[in-house]
């Protein structure tokens, strides 16, 4: 009776042990930055909570990938500074895929489709990208909206005017403090159906290449890249992303390309 | 990190020299219009008299909203000022759609020409009022009664006194706290860099954000700044030694 007592606390004692330290190693947990004023993708509730399409999609990949999440609110100005100094482990913040920062970070395959579009007052004659060289345009400081209006401008031409979050660059929209601006597509119109009293019109170009969010780490962290796209991979497949998707926008889930 | 690396500073060099040129425009606005609101805050700020009307109609319609006014102004961050004036203050009184000073599309026009500049100079030089006209309250309060006095036996009229007698005398004492304040106005015009204001620290956003480099940019626009100081004390060292004389036994 004592042995068998003996014999079991050891095997528990023993198993504990080989267990823990198995558990720890196969489930890492990263850090992850995302900038907190981004709806849908993602913004804080007044718990201070982070919430969004992109913060559900990070957590099923991590889910599915093998890592856990930790989200830590990251404000967009320098977060890409924080892969390199070990603050962050990944950043997921509505990041669009361009060469300029694959020079900079490693990109996950692509999870979202970004568009572009001009938005103007609704009596604005401004019928696309080209119209916009004699206008104060508006744009989100280093956003992808940024690039193309600077490729249209001139980068250093002062007629660009950047801001520090959306909500923001289209306050000063309404206001009447620049003549048009260019923003991601999916944050436009979701701030137009939650803003039904601002009147604006879209004006999409098909000047604006179609473009994707990734999922950016540091250089060189293959381990979690690997983690990431094999998460994503499996979300997709099991319809997690259609839900996720389903869940924060009307339109129809986009087949997303595989890289 | 590659090193320091001039072609980011060489490629936005424009935006560089149109930032200086903007702080600079805002900072010579600001000073002066913050000095001639102290000097007329500072002086209803002490404003009283001994007895009838002009005792109440002094305390209560003069000195308390200057207080409340200055109170206000010291008491809460001018980066809060700034978005307070421009999201809030100055689209109410111009706005395409019924502001109350100027609308319609002159007001459209203003706004997208002019907006963040007038707001950013507005508040910065509201706030500049708040303390500067503590710097003239100071300075007037420290010359000796007695000089007011005199002047006022002569005949003088409370405003000569003022003019002729008691400011020259405080203007000595108060152009290093002034000077102070000008340098404090260089820097923080940096914050209408959150409104869309192409000054030089909006130029260093526009870099780093472009870049992910932080070292050129802000290094840059640091010794900027640090040459509009320091040209801006050696005036103020200029104006000291010039009305200091009087002081001085030959």
């Amino acid at each position: 009776m004592l042995t068998k007592r003996l014999v079991l606390a050891a095997a528990c004692i023993l198993t504990t042990f080989a267990a823990l330290p198995a558990a720890q190693a196969a489930d890492p947990t990263y850090t992850v930055g995302a900038g907190g004023t981004y709806r849908p993708f993602e913004f804080e509730t007044p718990q201070k909570e982070l919430v969004g399409f992109d913060i559900d999609v990070i957590k099923a990949v991590g889910k599915a990938g093998g890592f856990n999440v930790k989200l830590v609110s990251t404000p967009w100005e320098g977060i890409f500074a924080t892969l390199d100094q070990g603050d962050r482990d990944i950043i997921i913040s509505g990041i669009t895929i361009t060469d300029k920062r694959r020079e900079m970070v490693d990109f996950s395959a692509p999870y979202f489709p970004a568009d572009q579009v001009i938005i103007t007052a609704p009596g604005a004659k401004v019928a696309g990208l080209a119209d916009l060289k004699k206008l104060q345009v508006g744009v989100v400081n280093s956003s992808t909206g940024d690039i193309a209006v600077s490729e249209e401008l001139g980068r250093a031409s002062t007629s660009i005017r950047r801001f520090d979050n959306t909500p923001l660059m289209l306050e000063e929209l309404y206001r009447g403090g620049v003549d048009a601006a260019v923003g991601d597509v999916g944050v436009i119109k979701f701030y137009i159906k939650s803003h039904p009293e601002k009147p604006f019109k879209l004006v999409y170009d098909n000047k604006f290449k179609r473009q994707y969010f990734g999922i950016a780490v540091k250089k060189g962290n293959k381990v979690a890249l690997d983690k990431i796209n094999t998460g994503l991979k499996k979300i997709v497949a099991d319809g997690t992303y259609a839900k996720i998707y389903k869940q924060w926008f009307d339109a129809d889930v986009p087949t997303l390309p595989q890289q | 990190m590659g090193g320091f690396q001039w072609n980011i500073i060489s490629e936005y060099m424009p935006l560089f020299v149109e930032g200086t040129l903007m702080t600079l425009k805002c900072t010579v606005i600001c000073v002066i219009a913050g000095t001639l609101l102290g000097l007329v805050l500072g002086v209803g700020r002490l404003a009283e008299a001994r007895h009838g009307f002009y005792k109440y109609f002094l305390r209560y319609a003069v000195q308390y909203p200057v207080r409340f006014y200055v109170s206000f102004f010291r008491g809460t961050p001018l980066f809060v000022q700034i978005l307070l004036i421009h999201f809030a203050l100055m689209p109410m009184l111009i706005n395409p759609s019924g502001g109350l000073i100027i609308s319609g599309d002159f007001a459209r026009e203003i706004r997208s020409q002019y907006g963040a500049f007038m707001s950013a100079v507005l508040a910065i030089s509201l706030n500049a009022g708040a303390y500067v006209s503590e710097i003239f309250r100071a300075g007037i309060q420290s010359i000796d009664r007695g000089q007011a006095e005199a002047a006022r036996s002569l005949g003088m009229t409370y405003m000569q006194t003022l003019r002729k007698v008691v400011l020259p005398q405080a203007f000595r004492r108060m152009l290093p706290p002034l000077g102070n304040n000008a340098i404090a106005i260089v820097k923080d015009s940096s914050l209408a860099s959150a409104i869309g204001l192409a000054e030089l620290a909006y130029a260093a956003r526009t870099v780093s954000g472009a870049y992910a480099r932080y070292w050129e940019p802000y290094l840059m626009i640091s010794l900027i700044y640090w040459a509009i100081t320091l040209v801006l004390s050696a005036f103020v060292q200029h104006l000291e030694t010039r009305y200091g004389k009087g002081d001085r036994r030959q």
